[in-house]
């Protein structure tokens, strides 16, 4: 799931999912602009199929939030 | 399937500059967020084989990049300009309080913006050659005065309604400027799905990402018309395409079609054709069938809505779907590259799509409810205006038809070029000619000497430039007006020296020698005025073979770059009437 979860951030920012982790955010990849943090946005919520709140999206600052978030919204990540 | 946003954004990352003939520069302004729009523009350009640059304007600096004549949108040069509002933008505190002032306040306001508005594009359009499409004001579903708001004098959405209705009134004759119906594509997908809160309080995105490649889709008519690559015939299977079942096995009795379902499916379908034919798409069937059997039901179905008046070829036999879309471009005598292919069966789909790429195989679901919402959702069929030829263009495949069994009783050539009785009219370029006039410019390959395209703000410029001569031809015989047909633009080199900068003709009077009617009118000018010589040159295609002897024909001589006619006069063959206006 963690990997499903990087090739998706690692399309979105064009950029190879080798060096995606869950410290990866707008400050260690330089195409994360703002612009892109929506089109991730729409790409999470339609691929795990979930609706993230206002709060939950502005409290998100890296990858390890976004999993955690996903959890809570009781998408199951397998590692 | 419409794409997600993110696919153009990666695919528009892998796209290859290919040095295609058909280019075009876009400029997009706009009051919102729009990113992303311009990655998809590309992408569906590339789809179609056209090679297209963008700009895109900083976030609501519309204003600042029009009213500023160094401005990087004007360094860029468009061919197409989008500009997209939003109904939010243009109302600030009303959009939420439109009950905050009068009635009164509320026309006076709406008087104002449109006057502000259609200034700005009025400043665009003196500073560029650039059409410009502003997208109207989309009606918001949301009144504080709910049931209300029906009853109020000039309420919200009557402010929207009257602001799209001055936009549309005020530049309706301007070929310049379009209006997008940006309303009706919000009430086509829906408000509710198009606009996300959440997009909207992060990015200030009032088109949600979704759904902007469903939004350049539909801007892509634009494009389409403006390149004169719309497409124009709609080749159709017949069993379960145009009716359910098949007539070799059913029978006539035993088809679909009719006013209960599934049948009437089927005969929504063809009203959609219908009304497509009645704008100028051509229709043709191409069907394995038994004649007699199909015939049978175009010509005496009462439910069929299409008859047999309506199709300008019909091939129902037992050859392949590929060997007879051939002969029907060839029969109508336009390329396959105009053509739309609707069969019902995936097989014949496939065959078509890998044998002919260059036609539009559409891809047809199973359940025929859904090819009338298949037939509108395309933007394939545009044109930026609809001439008075596109009206009759239907009527006129059918004379053609008729002229070609004339063509084929006649012993010898010359002999049914005598009996055609063909009158060429040479008429000026006015405000009734000018947009058939670059329509041909745009949309003729074959007997085109120089393919040089021109948008009708183009020519207009021509025809208030006393150094051009511009006309055009319009062709009759016993079967009927072919319509103007033929496009001359002379430039007046010197007192001494004319230069054919465009001579086209439309396929549809090939062969008739009406070209010699023209020229002869352009030479006989040319004397009169005192010119000495033509000049003219013949820039190959792929595709303008057939006007490659034409000059040579003519009389004109080759030297090296042009060819010349110096001879006092020229004879047009005396078959042929020459009206000249």
């Amino acid at each position: 799931m963690s990997k499903k979860l990087y090739s998706l951030i690692a399309k979105v920012m064009g950029v190879d999912i080798s060096i995606i982790d869950d410290n990866s955010s707008p400050e260690t990849i330089p195409s994360w602009d703002s612009f892109n943090s929506y089109v991730l946005l729409d790409e999470l919520e339609s691929e795990f199929k979930t609706q993230f709140t206002i709060d939950e999206v502005v409290s998100t600052k890296n990858v390890a939030d976004i999993k955690y978030y996903l959890k809570i919204h009781g998408v199951a990540l397998d590692d | 399937m419409e794409q997600k946003l993110s696919y153009y954004i990666t695919k528009a990352k892998e796209l290859k500059i290919n040095d295609n003939d058909k280019k075009i520069r876009i400029a997009l302004l706009s009051s919102f967020t729009i990113n992303g729009i311009e990655e998809t523009f590309r992408v569906k350009c590339a789809e179609r084989n056209i090679e297209c640059q963008t700009y895109l304007a900083g976030y609501n600096q519309y204003f600042q990049n029009i009213l500023d004549d160094q401005s990087d949108l004007y360094k860029f040069s468009p061919d197409l300009t989008f500009l997209l509002l939003d109904t939010r933008s243009i109302l600030g505190n009303l959009f939420h309080f439109p009950y905050s002032i009068s009635s009164s306040e509320r026309t006076t306001f709406i008087e104002t913006k449109f006057k502000e508005l259609s200034n700005l594009i009025n400043t665009f359009t003196k500073k560029t050659n650039s059409k410009l499409i502003v997208t109207n004001f989309s009606i918001p579903s949301f009144s504080p005065y709910g049931i209300s708001e029906t009853k109020q004098e000039y309420g919200l959405k009557s402010m929207i309604i009257d602001l799209n209705n001055k936009l549309e009134s005020e530049f309706m004759q301007n070929d310049s400027v379009y209006i997008y119906d940006f309303n009706s594509f919000v009430a086509k997908f829906g408000e509710n799905n198009m606009f996300d809160f959440k997009q909207y309080f992060f990015g200030d995105i009032k088109v949600c990402l979704d759904y902007i490649p469903h939004l350049v889709n539909d801007l892509m008519a634009y494009v389409i018309a403006s390149l004169g690559l719309g497409k124009r015939c709609i080749v159709l299977d017949l069993d379960n395409t145009l009716w359910g079942g098949i007539v070799g096995e059913d029978g006539f009795d035993g088809i679909k079609l009719g006013n209960t379902p599934p049948g009437n499916a089927y005969q929504e379908f063809q009203r959609v054709l219908l009304s497509l034919y009645q704008r100028g798409v051509l229709l043709a069937i191409n069907s394995k069938n038994n004649p007699e059997d199909a015939l049978k039901v175009i010509n005496e179905h009462p439910d069929m809505i299409l008859k047999k008046e309506h199709f300008a070829c019909l091939k129902i036999n037992w050859d392949d779907k590929v060997t007879n879309m051939k002969e029907i471009a060839e029969d109508l005598n336009f390329g396959l590259d105009y053509m739309v292919f609707f069969d019902d069966d995936p097989v014949n789909r496939e065959f078509v799509k890998t044998r002919l790429p260059q036609v539009l195989t559409v891809d047809l679901p199973k359940d025929p409810s859904q090819y009338s919402k298949i037939l509108q959702n395309m933007s394939e069929f545009n044109t930026l205006s609809i001439t008075e030829e596109d009206t009759k263009r239907g009527k006129m495949y059918l004379e053609q038809q008729q002229r070609k069994q004339f063509e084929s009783f006649a012993t010898n050539l010359e002999d049914f070029l005598k009996e055609l009785n063909l009158k060429v009219s040479i008429l000026p370029a006015d405000q009734f000619t000018i947009p058939r006039i670059s329509q041909l410019t745009l949309k003729t390959n074959q007997f085109n000497l120089t393919t040089h395209r021109y948008q009708e703000e183009e020519i207009r410029e021509f025809v208030q430039n006393n150094q051009f001569l511009v006309g055009c031809a319009q062709v009759e015989d016993k079967f009927g007006d072919n319509g103007i047909t033929g496009v001359f633009i002379v430039k007046k080199d010197t007192p001494k020296q004319w230069t054919l900068d465009t001579f086209l003709l439309s396929c549809r009077v090939m062969g008739r020698e009406v070209e010699k009617a023209i020229i002869s009118h352009i030479i006989k000018k040319a004397k009169e005025n005192g010119v000495e010589r033509i000049r003219a040159q013949y820039i190959p295609t792929q595709k303008n073979k057939p006007v490659e002897s034409f000059l040579p024909d003519c009389g004109f001589v080759k030297e090296g770059d042009y060819w010349y006619y110096s001879k006092p006069d020229f004879k047009a063959p005396g078959f042929l009437t020459i009206d000249e206006k």
